[in-house]
């Protein structure tokens, strides 16, 4: 079994190519949008748009496919649970108290869609930036560097915890570990477990402490960066061109007109 | 750069280093208690040592880690490079450390931005940094695998990455902790290869090893005892007093083993039945396909075969771990099918890989009553007091296993395991990270199962165990290649995948010629 947490699939497209920093600035937006935006078509339109980015980027169909059938449940729910708490304009079926209106629909619709927008817009994102790239760009946008290492090292080490979990829980079920009954039954029954698992977890952080030492952590005052971010004139005119598109985007909104 | 480095000489006298205690009214014995060495610039030299015998923590007290960053004392004087740990940190990359554990100090996402890390930290000029780990990538072989993240790779791999890592820092000093131990044959004959061209290339190595075949690697061997380290002396001299070697622990010759053969088979149904069986993870290639076994009741089958080759994938089968895709797994004459694992685990008793990481309880006696309680077994104290007696673990009953030294902890988990007095045993690579005694506990324990009818089934890369069982059954892709009596197996090519480091022959070279090495 294994876990893991990155998605990035390697690539030479523009987007791929594209500064992190600027991705990220626009995976910002790109959920402010989702958020501002209030009519169903005009949140379709901007995931159609999502679509063609992630198209644009070599994404296959295939791999397209797999991330609906991760968020088509979650934005189905919505879809289908939303319309009975919301109702508001013509009604179309009453049942007891539930009542399925126009308005019902189109909320429901709205939510389904702004969820969808962001999970794509997050796609983008996660897909095309390679996990050093995305710390490289947080510590260069002004995060410490002991904070960027923090992160890449759980996003590092959370499968190797996971895969500790399974070895230790399989190990114990062959010694009659078995989790049944009620779910506080069943947490008690998961103590011996996860007690296993924080000794190895405890025994990794000695472990990585001394490895970062003996690798020059404490020099790290002055670390180079090798590959470092350098904004080219693309990127610039990337950051410029999603701002002003954001900007238009309000405007629509204020105006009315989205 | 530091021109320090090129006097690179280790002087290390009359070190005695101590942990501090885990907790309040606890003491800690010194782990160190005489150790003095020197080592010259191109030096090669291999510390002998049984577990728990001290050999990390040198490791970590020459690296400056401890007690640094550890807690505890040091008395004794170090003299690195010109440079003493105890007074303040050393220069980044001085010393290079490869750890025990490969996966623990690999730490970034990717094969390449591992070995770029040091050099950031070294504060390398950014334009330089690219040649350079592409000069490490193709010195360990590694240049296909850079874009890899280091946790997908096999274990020899990972050893490989970690001293690149090391070895593009230019240290004066390699401190290697184990190298080759718990790699499986492909891993060690890999990562032998790798050690053996930098030791001819000029390269200082000191070497920590339970095993010989990684002290082979160097010129000067000594044995660290109980902390205590003897005086150098040329290594090929010191294998060959197998006598001194058994009686450190770090041997136990064939001629000593217990008898493990010649019981003939019980009656009643046979003890594991498989029939057709073929096993996939969902979505995944097929891993067994289409196997048929009868195994007798009191047999000792030895399952061999390279990694990949689907023996852990079939022994999980025996305890209801894994399910059959298709086909059947019987065992003492009942289908597995619909049965759980809780109910198997009365029959079959499973010793995983690395056991010792899977020990929780808060005192050893909670540790080995855990199974026989769960499973709801009879005579639960008698088991237990049985199983605490026979591995010597009464003194130890009430403490927490976590405290204990290493060949203690690999004691709780047999005795946890013969507390069940399960009828099969299956250990999948048993004989991982034991020194001399570890051997020789797990042998005669088998040995005493042996007797009393117990079937044994046991996965293992080592020939010489392979070679004591009634039957050798060697696996490749998920098929069974060979099956018959160890001795006419004719060296499937399962078996025959032996390091040419363990036979004592030069490894083969497979890396680049090390005419000119930098740091020599």
């Amino acid at each position: 079994m294994s876990l893991t947490l990155d998605l990035y699939l390697p690539g030479r497209s523009w987007l791929h190519r594209l500064d992190p920093r600027v991705k990220l600035w626009a995976t910002g937006l790109g959920l402010a949008t989702a958020f501002v935006l209030r009519d169903w078509p005009a949140l379709a339109g901007f995931l159609v748009g999502l679509h063609l980015l992630l198209k644009s980027s070599g994404l296959s169909w295939r791999r397209l496919g797999t991330i609906w059938r991760q968020v088509a449940l979650l934005a189905g729910l919505i879809f289908l649970l939303q319309p009975w708490f919301a109702p508001a304009g013509r009604l179309l079926v009453a049942w007891g108290p539930l009542q399925l209106t126009t308005g019902g629909l189109a909320s429901g619709a709205v939510l389904a869609l702004r969820a969808l927008c962001m999970a794509f817009t997050m796609a983008v994102l996660l897909f095309t930036t390679e996990q050093r790239a995305l710390v490289l760009a947080l510590v260069r946008l002004g995060l410490p560097y002991s904070w960027g290492l923090t992160l890449s090292l759980t996003l590092r080490f959370l499968p190797a915890l996971f895969s500790l979990f399974t070895t230790v829980r399989e190990a114990q079920a062959a010694r009659g570990w078995v989790a049944e009954g009620a779910f506080w039954q069943r947490a008690r029954d998961y103590i011996p477990v996860v007690v296993a698992v924080i000794i190895g977890t405890l025994r990794l952080s000695d472990q990585l402490t001394l490895a970062l030492a003996a690798r020059g952590l404490e020099g790290s005052a002055r670390r180079t960066v090798w590959r470092d971010l350098r904004m080219r004139p693309v990127d610039w005119a990337v950051l410029v061109g999603v701002t002003a598109l954001f900007a238009g985007v309000l405007l629509g909104v204020w105006r009315g007109a989205l | 750069m530091n021109t320090v480095r090129l006097t690179a000489t280790l002087e290390a006298t009359g070190l005695r280093f101590t942990y501090p205690p885990p907790g309040a009214g606890w003491s800690a014995p010194a782990v160190l208690r005489d150790v003095t060495l020197h080592l010259d610039a191109g030096e090669s030299l291999a510390v002998l040592g049984a577990s728990s015998s001290g050999k990390s923590t040198l490791c970590h007290v020459l690296a400056g880690l401890a007690p640094r960053y550890t807690g505890g004392t040091l008395a004794g004087t170090v003299h690195l490079a010109g440079h003493d740990p105890a007074a303040g940190p050393l220069p980044s990359g001085l010393v290079g450390l490869l750890f025990q554990e490969a996966a623990a100090q690999l730490f970034t996402t990717t094969v390449e931005d591992e070995i770029a890390w040091g050099l950031e930290a070294l504060a390398a000029p950014p334009a330089e940094i690219g040649p350079r780990v592409d000069e490490a990538l193709a010195r360990f072989g590694l240049e296909t695998l850079r874009s890899c993240p280091p946790w997908a790779l096999s274990g020899g791999q990972q050893k490989r990455l970690a001293l690149a890592a090391i070895w593009v820092m230019r240290p004066a000093l390699f401190l290697l902790d184990e190298p080759l131990d718990g790699l499986d044959p492909a891993g060690q004959t890999e990562v032998a290869a790798a050690l053996e061209s930098l030791r001819q290339g000029g390269t200082t190595l000191l070497v920590t090893t339970p095993g010989l075949p990684a002290a082979r690697l160097t010129a000067r061997a000594a044995l660290l005892e109980e902390g205590t380290l003897t005086a150098p002396e040329p290594t090929a001299a010191l294998l060959a007093q197998e006598e001194r070697l058994v009686a450190t622990g770090l041997l136990f010759p064939a001629a000593h083993w217990p008898d493990l053969r010649g019981q003939p088979p019980l009656e009643g149904p046979p003890a594991v039945e498989v029939r057709n069986l073929r096993f996939h993870y969902p979505d995944g290639p097929e891993i067994l396909r289409g196997l048929d076994l009868t195994i007798l009741q009191g047999q000792f089958v030895a399952l061999v075969g390279v990694n990949g080759a689907g023996k852990t994938t079939l022994v999980r089968h025996f305890n209801g771990l894994l399910r059959p895709s298709s086909g059947s797994v019987t065992i003492l004459g009942q289908p597995t099918a619909g049965r759980p694992i809780g109910a198997l685990a009365r029959q079959v008793g499973f010793l995983f890989q690395r056991p010792e990481q899977q020990l929780f309880a808060p005192t050893v006696r909670e540790e080995v009553s855990y199974g026989p309680q769960r499973l709801r077994l009879p005579d639960v104290e008698t088991r237990v007091a049985r199983a605490l007696a026979r591995f010597n673990l009464e003194p130890v009953a009430a403490l927490p296993p976590a405290v204990l030294s290493y060949g203690l902890r690999r004691a709780v988990t047999l005795a946890a395991l013969a507390a069940l007095e399960t009828p099969i045993l299956v250990l999948d690579e048993p004989t991982t990270g034991l020194d001399g005694y570890g051997w020789a506990q797990l042998l005669h324990w088998l040995a005493e199962r042996r007797a009393a009818g117990v079937t044994l089934i046991v996965v293992t890369h080592e020939p010489a165990l392979a070679a004591c069982a009634d039957r050798l059954i060697a696996m490749e892709a998920g098929q069974v290649i060979y099956d018959g009596p160890p001795a006419e197996s004719a060296q499937p090519s399962a078996i025959s995948h032996q390091p040419s480091a363990l036979s004592g022959q030069p490894p083969a070279a497979g890396y680049r010629s090390p005419a000119h090495e930098p740091d020599a």
